[in-house]
């Protein structure tokens, strides 16, 4: 039996980034290091690859906007991009309690923030990584290009374009209207101890919101109408994707997802001492 | 080590803990003993931090629960009941984690996660998977993440229940050595542990405590701690009334008729008398043999019983 080591001798620290980080490391392995991040990831890729080919048939009539514009700015991307998010974050809260590890968890020296922004950044940079081999579509037509041109002696011409601002604006509303949603999904996980209960409410919240973003459409212009449009995902998708980098969304949705975070760790505690 | 002023919790109109009042020095191995939802988790849960109190408080190492909770949880090592652990990760990454969260750093980790899983024997398991781990094994990683860090407190939920005889046997060796260094407050069901390794018994009873001693001073008080039964052939009313007429009996029970002329007698006397001896010469004087007589030894199970009896 190994001699016990006095307390005084066991490095120890106490700063709180140490432990958020613990706690980030150790949600971002547990996305990547079982098939769960994995079959999310791979179904959106998969879903991403039905779209890529139905957007070039497309582009082959018509051209002018960027591939990333018919990407996002389309109604068949929202019916897979609402869902992501519930995917991704109805475990973060609901598993831990459904399992009992909350306990040791918050009787463990970190404070509740902690552990709220180590699982939501977690979550985040794995949503993050879901678009990286997006990225990877003007590289694949180059070689496309490439490949045509030695096989049958002809330079193609039409390939995808891209320029850094075909890329740069759609990836940064994914990375805005993303830090929001996944906030959204995180709390909705933190107020029940079933995955599929807070996978249900977050789905909810999310057709809410993109249902909020249209009512313009449906509607017409009215005197509250400019609330709508500045709510409106979908119309921002529209312009970032053109390129069209705009203050007003990242106002929106960095001052949502500080709250939302902010509620989430009320709720955390709330739960703790009305249970 | 520890104390608790007036610690008191509710759920809405269920009184879970009423005021409770006690205090544990450092070294002691402290038993909670209570019937099932007597208060008992919740008291611990209460000190661990995870449930706050409804009012009153308590400290750890000096530090109060609700003021300076993660000093207070520095000090703390928790087992809780049933053991909850992150089924996907496996035992040396599991500890690992822990030992970061609970903030040690450094070349510390390896060596306090080595020597937890040495000391509680998990070194054939330390890659497994937790899913695949057997109860006796979940228990052992329970409590080799409450031991991380060599906290000066160790509260342990049940830590025996639901293993075999040969597992709880290592487990409270475990325990048992680890009461020189540490505090360890356990609560448990197995009246005969708490009387093997505890030096301090709390018995909760509705969200009461209702005794808080060493187990020795619990007994000694008892009711059954005077107890003698005794077994005779011989004449039975005059031996009886010479042993009604001694001063610390009170009663004598006549536990009789079997029928093969042997007589059986239970004697209730003051607690902390010996009648046996009186008993004897008493039945030697009426020329009667005796074949049996005991003294009966008060054991926490009889402190329990009569303290949480309902009838």
């Amino acid at each position: 039996m190994a001699e016990t080591t006095p307390s005084t001798d066991i490095k120890r620290s106490r700063s709180s980034l140490r432990s958020f980080l613990t706690i980030f490391f150790k949600e971002l392995r547990s996305y990547l290091c079982t098939p769960f991040g994995w079959v999310i990831l791979g179904c959106t890729m998969a879903l991403q690859g039905f779209w890529l080919q139905a957007v070039l048939q497309t582009m082959t009539k018509a051209t002018g906007e960027s591939v990333m514009y018919y990407m996002l700015g389309n109604v068949n991307f929202w019916f897979y991009f609402i869902f992501i998010f519930p995917l991704i974050t109805m475990r973060t809260f609901a598993d831990e309690e459904r399992q009992g590890t909350l306990e040791g968890l918050l009787t463990a020296p970190v404070t509740t923030g902690q552990i709220v922004l180590g699982k939501y950044f977690a979550a985040y940079v794995f949503y993050l990584l879901l678009w990286l081999p997006m990225y990877l579509y003007p590289w694949m037509s180059e070689i496309g290009n490439w490949y045509t041109s030695v096989r049958y002696g002809i330079t193609p011409e039409g390939c995808i374009t891209y320029t850094l601002a075909d890329w740069v604006g759609p990836y940064c509303i994914l990375a805005l209207a993303g830090a929001f949603f996944i906030a959204l999904g995180v709390l909705c996980s933190a107020l029940t101890r079933s995955q599929i209960i807070a996978g249900i409410i977050t789905t909810c919240f999310m057709i809410m919101f993109y249902f909020l973003g249209r009512v313009t459409e449906l509607w017409g212009e009215f005197p509250a109408a400019p609330a709508f449009h500045y709510l409106s995902c979908t119309e921002q998708v529209d312009a970032f994707s053109r390129g069209l980098l705009d203050t007003r969304p990242v106002v929106l949705y960095l001052t949502l997802t500080v709250f939302t975070l902010a509620l989430t760790k009320r709720i955390v505690d709330y739960r703790r001492w009305h249970r | 080590m520890v104390t608790a002023q007036h610690l008191h919790k509710s759920f809405g109109r269920f009184v879970a803990v009423r005021d409770a009042d006690f205090s544990i020095d450092k070294g002691e191995i402290v038993g909670f003993l209570g019937p099932n939802g007597a208060g008992k988790t919740t008291t611990m849960k209460m000190l661990t931090g995870y449930l706050p109190p409804s009012s009153g408080t308590a400290s750890i190492a000096g530090y109060d629960i609700l003021d300076h909770p993660l000093e207070a949880r520095r000090h703390l090592g928790y087992m809780p009941e049933n053991v909850p652990l992150y089924e996907d990760m496996r035992v040396y990454d599991y500890l690992e984690y822990r030992a970061k969260l609970k903030g040690i750093c450094g070349s510390s980790v390896r060596q306090q996660v080595g020597w937890a899983i040495d000391r509680c024997g998990l070194e054939p398991k330390r890659k497994n998977m937790i899913s695949t781990l057997s109860k006796g094994y979940r228990q052992r990683t329970g409590l080799a993440d409450a031991l991380l860090g060599n906290p000066d407190l160790l509260i342990l939920d049940e830590p025996t229940n639901g293993l075999d005889p040969n597992q709880i046997r290592q487990i409270r060796e475990l325990i048992r050595s680890l009461a020189e260094e540490h505090t360890v407050i356990l609560s448990t069901h197995i009246l005969s542990e708490v009387e093997m390794i505890c030096n301090k018994v709390i018995i909760i009873d509705q969200g009461n405590i209702k005794a808080a001693d060493t187990p020795a001073r619990l007994t000694a008080g008892l009711r059954a701690a005077g107890r003698v039964s005794l077994e005779f052939k011989g004449e039975l009313d005059p031996v009886v009334q010479e042993l009604e007429a001694f001063e610390p009996i009170m009663k004598v029970m006549v536990e009789d008729d079997r029928g093969d002329g042997w007589h059986r007698l239970v004697l209730r006397a003051e607690p902390g008398t010996d009648t046996r001896e009186k008993a004897a010469a008493v039945v030697a004087a009426h020329s009667g043999v005796l074949r049996h007589l005991y003294r009966h030894i008060p054991s926490l199970e009889d402190v329990f019983v009569e303290m949480t009896r309902r009838d």
